[in-house]
């Protein structure tokens, strides 16, 4: 628990192993104006430490907006937040330290890149979080290989030499080297190929697994939702509209089509088959499980 | 944050002024701006104050929209009045109003301050009015079809009037560029707020970059994506929207030209032989 946590005692019983525990969260922008537009209305969630959590929604739903209060980036407006026992709807929180646990990795973050090394680039988190010179550059060879490339390669080149995917791991890494406590991510796989897409899941999957990384990702890939969220958030015109596990989710195809939102061909494909009397086991959501899954069964009705 | 910020406000209307042709616009606020530096005395000031009034009704944007842009230049209209009341010293003879040290201060410099105070409000005024009721893009056109005759000494004008309205198109997306840049940084620890003068101007670079970079790339993009659809410059290239002159550009004009012309005469009269109008050297 952080200094801030100390200072003002939660007016709220926070649960025991929450990463992040929002309560009656509201925030309208341009309040008490004619523009007055309501983004989240009355927010109730909580996150524990260690999940893996994915939130879907429209453009407008208010899922971005949820997402940079987690960082306070925008205030808590009304309502109370706590991330990581930091009282967000607190008048000072501790930014530096808050910053520092939760990571964010915004919308395309290879346009935030400006240093004239990668080695400075991923850096810069790290000097302005007041880590010594000395452990910096191990804690850069750390996140750069941990984003699957060459420290000793890359290290001295310019960022804007390396290719599109090479430039969006660079500045993951610039993230990840603070090595934070809970990872946001707005659309980390957009606009790269399947194979980059890939990649970035399955380092955002072994974060999650082997370091026990919070992760929260914003996607619109329903997908890739299904394969790697133990949780689901949907946003609906600013309210938490279903907070359920990917399967049960996507077991509710007709109210998910009405949101405007697509049913992922894994989970289809085994509605389809529970609609037709199969059982298939709940926790079956890749193309693999699947395979494995109709197998089974077709040999279950030869035995 | 940024958001806030506007630029070439257009007020949308569909008044007498709104319909107005933007070149006839641009020549009478331009006539109107040259004009005010012929006044010279507080009651002709009076009537450009009546004159102004009437164009806001007429166009019907709310007066406070049209003050806004005034709020802009305040520093520089208070620095010119003091230096106007400092700096000028009165005719032979006359008393200074107020004395101390090296410092007098007179009528007269009381006078032109206020006379220049007076200038630069209507200059501003003008000028919004016109970017109030005027869509950029018109303004665009009516400077392209403005500059057209420097042809003949190859100017190159419809690459000039291009140039303006990408200028104009793109401060949005940058301004939302700049917005998503700084929190960015901010989520990797940036700080803004705290230091020195220096610490503070070295902590824009992590956005100043990015925003170049992208703002090289935005070009790049949009050059590729213009000459995929054929652009090729001002040959051959027609308007979607022809303008036209219509019966109110006439009436505008009229109306602003008799008003500068009486402005005119009245500024080359000497006061020998216009006893009768004295009153008006006020």
């Amino acid at each position: 628990m952080s200094k801030s946590a100390k200072v003002t005692a939660p007016a709220v019983e926070v649960p025991q192993n929450a990463a992040i525990f929002a309560q009656n969260l509201n925030f309208t922008y341009n309040a008490k104006s004619a523009f007055a537009k309501r983004a989240l209305d009355n927010i109730n969630l909580t996150v524990c430490n260690g999940e893996f959590v994915a939130i879907v929604g429209h453009t407008g739903s208010g899922k971005t907006t949820f997402v940079q209060h987690l960082n306070a980036l925008i205030r808590v407006q009304d309502g109370y937040l706590n991330v990581l026992g930091h009282d967000l709807s607190a008048k000072k929180p501790d930014l530096k330290a808050l910053r520092q646990q939760v990571g964010m990795v915004f919308q395309y973050p290879e346009y935030q890149l400006f240093a004239d090394t990668v080695l400075a680039d991923v850096c810069f988190g790290l000097k302005n979080f007041g880590v010594e010179s000395d452990k910096r550059e191990q804690m850069a060879r750390d996140a750069l290989e941990l984003v699957g490339l060459d420290f000793d390669k890359v290290k001295d080149k310019s960022p804007f030499d390396l290719s599109g995917g090479e430039k969006r791991r660079v500045a993951l890494a610039g993230v990840l080297a603070m090595k934070p406590q809970i990872l946001v991510m707005d659309e980390p796989t957009a606009g790269l190929d399947p194979r980059g897409k890939l990649e970035v899941l399955s380092l955002v999957r072994q974060l999650n697994q082997r370091d026990g990384v919070t992760v929260l990702m914003v996607s619109h890939d329903m997908n890739e939702v299904y394969e790697n969220a133990d949780r689901v958030l949907v946003f609906r015109e600013g309210t938490l509209a279903y907070d359920l596990p990917p399967r049960e989710l996507f077991r509710k195809e007709e109210e998910i089509r009405a949101m405007n939102l697509e049913v992922p061909a894994m989970a289809a494909f085994c509605n389809e088959l529970e609609k037709n009397g199969f059982v298939v086991p709940e926790n079956c959501r890749t193309v693999e499980d699947v395979c494995a899954a109709v197998v089974a069964l077709k040999e279950a009705r030869n035995a | 944050m940024l958001r806030d910020v506007t630029f070439g406000q257009y007020y949308p209307g569909n008044s007498f002024v709104h319909k107005m042709d933007a070149r006839i616009k641009l020549i009478l606020t331009l006539l109107f701006m040259v004009g005010i530096f012929f006044v010279k005395s507080f009651v002709v000031f009076g009537f450009v104050t009546v004159l102004l009034l009437a164009i806001i009704f007429v166009a019907r944007v709310p007066l406070k929209s049209v003050l806004k842009s005034i709020k802009g230049i305040i520093v520089l209209l208070l620095l010119t009045a003091i230096i106007n009341i400092f700096f000028t010293k009165g005719e032979d003879g006359e008393q200074p109003l107020w004395s101390w040290w090296k410092i007098e201060i007179y009528v007269a410099g009381l006078k032109s301050a206020a006379k220049i105070f007076l200038r630069l409000v209507y200059l501003v005024i003008g000028s919004s009015v016109l970017t109030l009721t005027t869509t950029p893009v018109d303004l665009t056109h009516a400077v392209e079809s403005l500059l057209k005759p420097l042809r003949i000494v190859k100017f190159p004008v419809h690459e000039f009037a291009l140039i303006m309205s990408l200028t104009l198109s793109f401060i949005p997306s940058l301004i939302e560029e700049t917005d998503r840049i700084i929190r960015a940084q901010k989520a990797r620890g940036a700080d803004f707020d705290t230091g020195g003068l220096i610490k503070r101007a070295k902590a824009f670079i992590p956005i100043l970059i990015p925003l170049l970079v992208g703002g090289f790339r935005r070009a790049e993009e949009l050059a590729n994506a213009m000459n995929s659809r054929c652009y090729e410059g001002a040959t051959k290239r027609t308007c979607m929207r022809v303008m036209k002159l219509s019966w109110r550009d006439l009436v505008g004009a009229f109306v602003m030209i008799a008003f500068f012309t009486g402005v005119f005469l009245l500024y080359g009269m000497s006061k020998q032989w216009s006893v009768d109008v004295a009153w008006l050297y006020y």
